[in-house]
């Protein structure tokens, strides 16, 4: 299955690409630097989902002692912290043509900062404590509290003016995008959403037999 | 506005490296597990 999962990602990224460069077209504005949206995007919302998993995974741990409900989210929260780390980046890198700046305390951006830095320390509090139960509790409580700032980062660019453009996918009403942008950004999407399934099972396949091999 | 190709491919080349980096750590450490 873990392995099915693995091809259908890298079909989706390779369909992902041809949808990016081919199918979409040149955008009248920004020009083609514009591209750089189809992985910032798909890669904002699936750490999103990864978060969001955390959160599910660690209320489950906490009103249950899951030991799976801990190991999901303890590999969602790493892989989350990995696509976060590429929103950051792509987004800097976007950010220098079209703003003129790679980096700017504005909302949007100190926000999703502080959400990569608080699971970047909800992965090191994990890996500080020794007794495994304990750090398990620790990080549910840390995993709950850390995804409060999801919804933070998401409406930064409506709630304060921010440098940032207002949200593309996740808002109410039709798109303000045209279908041609649309459609292979949701390819983009699905694609990094089966890459994310497929680094999450495997994951936590590890996981799971570290815990054995200590048992 | 020039195309700024640079950037484009800057961009996709890092995420690329750090989705393959990622994924080359998990069967690294999954195959180390399963020698043990």
């Amino acid at each position: 299955m873990t392995r099915v999962l693995g091809w259908l990602a890298l079909l989706g990224l390779l369909a992902g690409l041809a949808a990016g460069f081919v199918v979409a077209p040149r955008e009248v504005t920004q020009g083609n630097v514009q591209r750089i949206m189809y992985v910032h995007v798909p890669s904002v919302l699936v750490a999103y989902l990864a978060f969001a998993v955390v959160f599910v995974a660690s209320i489950a741990y906490l009103a249950r002692r899951l030991e799976a409900a801990d190991r999901v989210a303890h590999a969602s929260a790493e892989i989350g912290v990995l696509f976060n780390g590429i929103t950051i980046v792509t987004g800097s890198i976007w950010g220098k043509p079209t703003w003129g700046t790679w980096w700017t305390w504005d909302a949007r951006l100190t926000s999703v900062a502080i959400l990569f830095v608080m699971y970047l320390g909800y992965l090191l509090l994990r890996g500080m404590i020794e007794d495994r139960e304990r750090g398990a509790r620790y990080a549910a409580v840390l995993g709950i509290v850390a995804a409060l700032n999801i919804p933070l980062v998401h409406f930064s660019v409506l709630w304060w003016r921010t440098l940032h453009q207002p949200p593309s996918l996740l808002k109410a009403g039709p798109p303000t995008m045209s279908s041609a942008i649309v459609v292979p950004l949701l390819v983009n999407l699905a694609a990094y959403a089966l890459l994310y399934a497929y680094f999450l099972a495997k994951r936590v396949r590890i996981l799971r037999k570290e815990q054995e091999a200590l048992a | 506005m020039p195309d700024h190709w640079g950037f484009v491919v800057s961009a996709y080349g890092l995420a690329a490296v750090g989705l393959f980096a990622y994924w080359r750590r998990l069967v690294r450490q999954e195959r180390e597990l399963d020698r043990k």
